[in-house]
């Protein structure tokens, strides 16, 4: 359908103004949803990227999905749904990680078919509401709404919260793992805490981008700041600018092309890490992680 | 099991009769069987030991006991105070964004008030303890670009900064450049003046010999005492096996000069 529109030439001289962002009601309140979601996406976003936790951060937000499902054909919160499969996930995982066996990429990739297909069974063949299935796996800009607001809201503020008093003990950790407990940290604990956040993050992204491109917000943005900044604070910093700056032309192009803001949030996050990777592959990476060792 | 003692003290804590080190009847094990069993020795404050073995034979197993990370499968390790360690260098993650100034700052989070931000104080003897490992001028520059040698002397920045009773380092001197070898070397004289405690594993038997005490481990404790009484061909021949090469035997029972050959560099 987005061939349609490309093909349409009067949809390119309909290209709407920038100002629409903050003056159509429901367009002001997706920006404020995007951007509070870049403060929590960004900020933890770093952690995940320096953590190694990009599989993860994407497997959480798809596992929920038919965790959504059920609640939608139900009328349960998905808000609710979304965290108890997300924590579940998380806690799962912390305890595999803990005993010394960590579950791998190949039980992530299969976690994350299994979500993916059981939804799809759960939404065309017990509940048939597959209308409902690109609205959860990609979200929407519409039906955005006060208490998506105060969940995005709730996110950014944890995501700050842990930042500010987890961040030394997670990058010490991260750096050195084996040195951790002779530092004292509690260094089981602040990894459980990471997750934990990152699963609520992701649930809170579900209503704007959906199960499937959670990693959008959580991965995409920091991969680019990892490739401009050398130190944990010009990361976090660098990595919720780029959110932000991807969440507002991600919303832009969902306006001007009629599409959910979920794809269009990718797109333009994609394109910004391609544009800021050819730029920087000029230079002397002096040691800096090439694009794809970044990821 | 007894741990490390727990709490938040930092330097200066010594035993209450002088010992900073005992490990009583010690096994240890990663979930399956023991891979280390035996272990039985203790140091006084100030001391140094040397921990010999092959690859494989629980140097890096007993240090990890001693940080707490690891627990006791039988008997007890404990520490005076909460100690340094250092682990080899590849166990570190050189991609990360974090400079030497940051790393030697790390120290300082062993205060016990991990969830605040660094202090002035804090900074002002991260930058003197790089300055002691003549890294000063390094600061600013990003661990990954550091030389093996270079990065050692930041980890031992941080143990500084940590201001521990006991130093736990595990091949500090592998493929550390010469330069670096002999600074790491001063600074671990002078540590000893401090009256910390020192416990070094290595692969140079020949190094040993500088230790106050020597421990040689093989899966199980071989031999524990003074260099002179514990280098010698009968002990080094258990520790090593076929590994190891004589070069000087003056006979009998007498202590030997020694190299171990590792079939598995790394």
């Amino acid at each position: 359908m987005i061939l349609d529109y490309i093909c349409d030439v009067s949809t390119l001289a309909s290209l709407p103004s920038p100002l629409d962002l903050v003056e159509l009601p429901y367009m002001r309140t997706a920006l404020a949803e995007l951007t509070l979601l870049a403060v929590a996406g960004g900020l933890l976003g770093a952690w995940i990227v320096l953590r190694r936790l990009a599989f993860f951060a994407h497997a959480v937000g798809t596992a929920t999905f038919p965790g959504l499902v059920i609640a939608d054909a139900t009328g349960f919160s998905a808000t609710v749904a979304g965290l108890a499969v997300a924590l579940g996930y998380a806690s799962g995982v912390e305890r595999a990680g803990r005993s010394g066996r960590d579950p791998g990429d190949a039980a992530t990739a299969l976690a994350l078919v299994a979500a993916l297909g059981i939804g799809i069974v759960l939404a065309s063949d017990v509940f048939e509401s597959g209308a409902a299935v690109d609205r959860l796996l990609f979200g929407t800009a519409l039906g955005l709404g006060g208490e998506d607001l105060w969940v995005a809201a709730g996110a950014a503020a944890l995501a700050l919260a842990g930042t500010a008093l987890l961040g030394r003990a997670w990058t010490a950790a991260g750096f050195d793992a084996g040195g951790a407990p002779a530092l004292g940290l509690p260094a089981h604990a602040a990894d459980l805490a990471l997750l934990v956040l990152i699963a609520v993050a992701a649930v809170a992204a579900l209503p704007a981008v959906g199960a499937l491109l959670v990693a959008s917000l959580f991965v995409v943005p920091a991969a680019v700041a990892r490739l401009l900044t050398e130190s944990v604070g010009g990361l976090l910093g660098a990595s919720v600018a780029t959110a932000v700056v991807q969440g507002a032309l991600g919303l832009y192009a969902s306006l001007w092309l009629d599409v959910p803001p979920g794809p269009a949030v990718a797109v333009a996050g994609a394109s910004l890490y391609a544009l800021v990777a050819v730029a920087t592959a000029t230079r002397s990476t002096g040691g800096r992680p090439t694009a794809l060792e970044a990821t | 099991m007894s741990g490390p003692a727990a709490g938040g003290a930092t330097g200066g804590e010594r035993g209450a009769n002088g010992t900073a080190v005992r490990v009583h009847d010690l096994s240890l094990a990663y979930g399956g069987g023991p891979v280390l069993e035996g272990v039985d020795f203790s140091l006084a404050a100030g001391e140094s030991l040397c921990v010999l073995g092959p690859n494989g034979g629980g140097k890096t197993t007993l240090l990890r006991a001693l940080t707490g990370e690891l627990a006791a499968l039988r008997g007890s390790a404990d520490v005076a105070g909460r100690p340094a360690y250092l682990a080899q260098t590849e166990r570190t993650r050189l991609d990360f964004p974090v400079s030497a100034l940051d790393v030697a700052l790390m120290g300082s989070l062993a205060n016990g008030r991990w969830w605040l931000p660094a202090r002035r104080s804090d900074r002002a003897a991260a930058r003197a303890a790089l300055a002691r490992v003549g890294l000063e001028d390094r600061a600013g520059v990003r661990f990954g670009e550091l030389s093996g040698g270079q990065r050692q002397r930041v980890l031992l920045a941080r143990a500084l900064v940590q201001d521990a009773a006991v130093l736990l380092l595990d091949e500090p001197l592998a493929g550390v450049d010469p330069a670096s070898a002999e600074r790491i070397a001063t600074l671990f004289a002078e540590l000893r003046d401090e009256g910390r405690t020192l416990l070094v594993s290595t692969h140079d038997v020949d190094s040993a010999r500088d230790f106050d005490r020597v421990l040689c481990l093989n899966r199980r404790q071989v031999a524990f005492g003074e260099p002179a009484s514990v280098l010698t061909r009968t002990a080094l021949e258990q520790t090593y096996g076929s590994e190891i090469v004589v070069l000087e035997d003056e006979g009998g029972a007498g202590p030997v000069r020694a190299i171990a050959v590792q079939h598995h560099a790394h």
